[in-house]
This record gives structure tokens, C-alpha cells and sequence, in this order.
């Protein structure tokens, strides 16, 4: 997917590049534009900030297929486990309307099998007109192994999804939620749902034997072509990705650099992303995807919706919290 | 108890979109996979319709992997849980060296927890070893940990050959993996994926596994399994997805704590073949559940 750069990009990308050059700790590059824009509900309002994020960002999509990765969990429709339907319903419009010859819905969730009855509980079938005709269980898709351009983790294999790995652009479209053994799952960690339980089980245990961060920056490099939004409306803080607790914060955060939206939806978080692991790995030399100064920070700013996440017992203490 | 009228009476054996009502769509895309083609077999066997589950079996025969068991789609190169499904078919529908293979591949994987080499790494690390973890189950793919839901496929169809061909051998991994079970159930009793307690939180059970390890506790009795039922019992009141369903009944009939009478809500959504497939095992009559129970 071609992304262009307007000449402020580029002159900002310049200096940017000679101020690290200067300190010589990170790499140059074009800074990643990550949009953070207010969306107090899950209302019709969704609509048309949905359709101007992705003109802001100048998402190409004319002729592409486009598959949309929510984030389905638990059979919980009151909590704010899965990502919210009228979000993944607003992306599904706006993709069209943009001219994309195919839009799909696909999710493989880690821990229940019954994928349709779980996003039936989640609203998917009342809010989305003809979702079981648009959706594709990701757990049961045809699959193709590969090998990623860049591999962290001891995987021998990693066998993924044929609708993925067909599609010109993969939308991951994660909650905000913390996590007790990464911190934090976000737009990365979202794509644990492309890997098929039906060939690794449920719960996908081989990547947990793997490294669960290593696979994260696996699954990272296996999909060059990547748009991210990240579903903060309302968040989850506490024990996530699970049993914590709901947490509005009133944003949507979105990019086409994961990492660069993860790292913002940290720093939103007050939580450091130099900490998360995954991120660490897939951020590239000297972390420089993860570098403020490498990303164009549109919308909103950071300090204005900065809204702190209880974190989760297990990793509490080993400094996270950012300052 | 009598078949229900809501059960799924369905082209089972036809790979197509089985016209009015909820469709079958979601597995009836692109390549076979060995779960709801041995599910689809088992059922077509049940209706006594041979000459459609034939195709099935062959395509099942023609899947086995030279290690005596079977992946999930033809082009993974690697066996796993879906051979327990497949053992579940009758030796002689399937082929008896077939078969023997499968139970074969069965006995001789477990969860890596219980593997020599993991257990002798904790033990020169200093590791205790958890009590979760002092029996051997069953994982999805070998070489990871074992739980719930391979765990009681794997005894449903060793018990199964258990009272076909009795071994001291099947009956020892039978009564682990039922340890197994026991293990790790949730505190307020039934199972999830296996995990009961994530990250120093109870874990809530689901009710598809509930039902699949009461199934595989066939004839074990004990508080630990009345709690179970009782949380068993209240999901089937509040379910309303077939696949879980399906083992709730299962998993209660084993232990004669189905109430009479009962059938799924009416509008049920059948999305899937192995979904439709239990169904008609489960809620068609004793012969279905022989095929479970053997």
C-alpha cells in the first residue's frame, strides 16, 4: 500500500534524522502519523469520525481487499472485553464507501471455540447487517504456512490464515486494555487472533511456549501491510485482558504503524512502552518506531487525554508505570 | 428421552448450505478439515447412512499422517488433538489397523508438562512441581501443555476402547487424564480452557467444556463432579450456543442429570457442522451417544 508523504513530513522526517544523527542513538526515518481523535461514545457520531480518520490518514484502499481484526474474547457483552460492533460496523462503511472491492470481518479467539455464538453475544449480529455472510472465522480459515521477513520467537511454524495473508490490508482494531502478562494488548498483540487455534488449539498454547512477545513481533513482521485502530472508548484497566474493569477514555487511536500507535496508546496510558517487550522488538534499531520524535502526533495530544490505567498486579512492579 | 423437534435434520453428509434456518456457512468453505468430517461420519453412522459416511472415511483414511495420526487440514505436517475425534469412529467403519493406530498415537502423547525432559529441566532448576500438573492430559499439538478440551476427547475415545479391547495400559491414562481433570477445575466448580486460576485470579468456567469433561468423567463420582454438574445445570438454562449445548447434554445424560424432557431453545443457531453433527449424536437417541459411550 503506497503511502505519500507531504513536504512537511518530509522535512520533518529530515530534521528529525539530524538531531539523532547528532546523539547517534536512533535511526533515521519518516515519521509515522498516529491520529488520536476524541469519541466520548458508542453512538451514530462513530460514523463520520471513522470516515475521517481514514481520510486523514490517507488510507488507499480503492480496489484492495480489506480484512477488519476486532478483538473477541469472552462472552461478556456487558463488560468492555471485545472491541464494540458499531466501531468495526463504521470501519466496514467507511472501507467501502472508499472504494475497496471487498471488506471482511475476521477473528480467531484464543480461549472459545464457538466464534459466531461468542460475536452474537458481542452485538456483531445485530449491529452488522448480513455479518455472518461478511465474517470469517479466522480458527477454521484455509491456511498457508510462511515465514516471516523477520523472526523473534523459537516458532518452527507458523501457519496462518489464507484471508490474512490474501488481504491488501489488514485493519487490527484492538480494545485498549491492559494485560497481565504483557502489560498491555493493543494493535500488536490483537494479531494473536490471526493465528488459527484450529492448528495450534485453544488456547493457542505452542506461541505461549514460543514467547509470547517474540510471536507478537512475529505476527508484526508477517504483515507489512497494516492500518491500526485502537478501540479506547471505553478501555479496560485492572486484571486484563479479562476480568479487569471498564476504563472510558473518550479516544480512538489510529495508524498505520502498530507500533507507533501502540507506543501512543501507552503513553495515553501512562504506561512506558519502552517496557513492553513486544514492542521493544518490533520498534526497530534503537527503538526509533517507538521515538516521539518519530511519530506525527495529529488530533488530539497525548497530555490532553492522558488517562492512567490501573495495572495489573503481576506486572505492577516492574516499572511500567511511565512518569 | 425422545429426539427433539428443534434438532438439526440436515445434509450432514452434503458439503453445501442446507437451505432454510441458520446456515451451516462457517465450515462449509474452502479445504476439509478431520474435526467436522469425522464429526460429520460419526452422525451419517448414527442416521444409518453408510454410504455417505463412507466418503467421509475414506477422506479420514486418506488424511492419517505416517506417525498413526491425523492433522487438522491435509497440508499441516503435523498430527494433533483431531485424532481423539477420529478414534472415536467404530473400528470397523474406519479399519481396525487405522484405528489401532490412532489409540496408539493417543497413548504415547501427553501434555510437555508431563514429558521426561520438561519434568527433569524443572527439577535440576529447583522447581516444584505445581499440583495442577501432577497428572497427564492431553494438549491440542504435541509439545505444548495439556487441557481441557483434548484432554476429554482423548478419554472419551480411550474408554470407549477401553470396554471395546480392556489394557491396564488405557486404563492408566484414562484415570490420569481424569486427575487432570479433577485438577483443574474451576473453584466455583466446571471447567474452562484449563485454566483455573490466570495470574492469582479464579478463572470462570464455560460451559462447553463443562460439558465435555463431565462427559469424560463417565462413572466418577464425588463432590468435585456434583458441584460440577450443578454449575453444568445452570448453564443449560442460560445457553444459548449449540456447540455448548450440545456438551451440556452430553456431559449431564453420562451422568443420568439431564432433565426430562429437555430441548435446546427453538430458535437455536446450528452454525457449524461439527455443531450439527453433536446434535444429532447427542439428541437423537441412545444409538448417537453409543458413539460416545461405545
Amino acid at each position: 500500500m503506497e503511502t505519500k508523504f507531504t513536504r512537511r513530513e518530509w522535512l520533518a522526517a529530515a530534521g528529525s534524522a539530524a538531531m539523532l544523527a547528532g546523539c547517534g542513538k536512533s535511526v533515521p526515518m519518516v515519521p509515522s502519523t498516529v491520529s488520536i481523535v476524541r469519541a466520548p461514545a458508542y453512538d451514530q457520531r462513530i460514523y463520520e469520525t471513522m470516515r475521517r480518520i481514514l481520510e486523514d490518514h490517507r488510507v488507499d484502499v480503492r480496489g484492495r481487499t480489506v480484512v477488519l481484526k476486532p478483538n473477541l474474547v469472552e462472552f461478556e457483552p456487558q463488560s468492555s472485553i471485545n472491541t464494540h460492533p458499531i466501531l468495526v460496523h463504521a470501519a466496514w462503511e467507511a472501507f467501502q464507501a472508499m472504494g475497496a472491492s471487498s471488506v471482511r470481518i475476521g477473528e480467531g479467539p484464543g480461549h472459545r471455540r464457538n466464534t459466531l455464538d461468542l460475536a452474537d453475544a458481542a452485538g456483531y449480529f445485530q449491529i452488522v447487517p448480513h455479518f455472518e455472510d461478511l465474517f470469517v472465522d479466522l480458527n477454521l480459515d484455509d491456511v498457508t504456512r510462511i515465514r516471516p521477513s523477520r523472526q523473534f520467537s523459537r516458532l518452527e511454524k507458523l501457519y496462518l490464515p489464507d484471508t490474512v495473508l490474501g488481504a491488501d490490508l489488514l485493519v487490527s482494531m484492538p480494545k485498549m486494555k491492559t494485560h497481565h502478562w504483557t502489560g498491555a494488548t493493543l494493535a500488536m498483540k490483537n494479531l494473536f487472533g490471526v493465528v488459527p487455534s484450529g492448528v495450534y488449539g485453544w488456547p493457542k498454547n505452542p506461541l505461549h511456549w514460543a514467547g509470547i512477545e517474540e510471536c507478537i513481533a512475529d505476527l508484526h513482521a508477517a504483515f507489512p501491510r497494516q492500518f491500526a485502530i485502537v478501540d479506547g472508548i471505553v478501555g479496560m484497566e485492572g486484571d486484563g485482558p479479562i476480568q479487569g474493569v471498564p476504563k472510558p477514555v473518550g479516544v480512538l487511536v489510529a495508524g498505520h504503524d502498530p507500533v507507533a500507535v501502540d507506543a501512543t496508546c501507552c503513553r495515553i496510558m501512562q504506561i512506558d512502552p519502552y517496557q513492553i517487550g513486544y514492542l521493544r522488538l518490533a520498534s526497530g534499531e534503537a527503538n526509533s518506531h517507538m521515538l516521539e520524535q518519530n511519530i506525527r502526533q495529529t488530533g488530539e495530544n497525548i497530555a490532553d487525554v492522558a488517562t492512567p490505567f490501573v495495572l495489573p498486579a503481576t506486572v505492577a512492579g516492574v516499572g511500567l508505570r511511565r512518569s | 428421552m425422545s429426539a427433539c423437534a428443534t434438532t438439526p435434520q440436515r445434509n450432514i453428509g452434503e458439503k453445501r448450505e442446507p437451505g432454510a434456518g441458520r446456515s451451516l456457512r462457517a465450515n462449509v468453505r474452502g479445504r476439509s478439515w478431520t474435526e467436522p468430517t469425522a464429526y460429520a461420519a460419526l452422525a451419517l453412522l448414527a442416521a444409518g447412512e453408510t454410504g455417505a459416511a463412507r466418503k467421509g472415511l475414506e477422506w479420514i483414511r486418506s488424511a492419517e499422517r505416517p506417525d498413526g495420526g491425523w492433522p487438522p487440514q491435509i497440508g499441516i505436517d503435523e498430527s494433533t488433538w483431531v485424532t481423539a475425534v477420529v478414534a472415536l469412529l467404530p473400528p470397523a467403519d474406519l479399519g481396525p489397523a487405522v484405528h489401532a493406530r490412532a489409540i496408539a498415537w493417543l497413548l504415547a502423547t501427553c501434555g510437555k508438562e508431563s514429558s521426561f525432559d520438561y519434568r527433569l529441566r524443572q527439577w535440576l532448576l529447583g522447581n516444584s512441581r505445581p499440583a495442577d500438573q501432577q497428572f497427564a492430559g492431553w494438549p491440542w499439538v504435541p509439545g505444548a501443555a495439556a487441557w481441557v478440551g483434548p484432554t476429554s476427547l482423548a478419554i472419551l475415545a480411550l474408554e470407549k476402547e477401553s470396554r471395546r479391547r480392556p489394557s491396564p495400559e488405557i486404563q492408566k491414562r484414562i484415570e490420569s487424564g481424569r486427575r487432570f481433570l479433577l485438577a483443574r477445575m474451576c473453584g466455583e466448580g466446571g471447567w474452562n480452557h484449563g485454566s483455573s486460576r490466570a495470574a492469582g485470579y479464579e478463572s470462570r468456567p464455560y460451559p462447553e467444556t463443562t460439558g465435555m469433561a463431565l462427559a469424560a468423567l463417565r462413572g466418577v463420582v464425588g463432590p468435585k463432579v456434583d458441584r460440577a454438574l450443578a454449575v453444568a445445570r445452570g448453564f443449560l438454562d442460560e445457553c444459548r450456543s449449540a456447540d455448548a449445548l450440545n456438551w451440556l447434554r452430553l456431559g449431564l445424560l453420562t451422568h443420568g442429570r439431564l432433565p426430562e424432557g429437555f430441548c435446546p431453545p427453538p430458535r437455536l443457531a446450528y452454525r457449524t457442522l461439527p455443531e450439527a453433527s453433536l446434535a444429532l449424536l447427542v439428541g437423537g437417541g441412545p444409538r448417537g451417544r453409543e458413539f460416545f459411550w461405545g
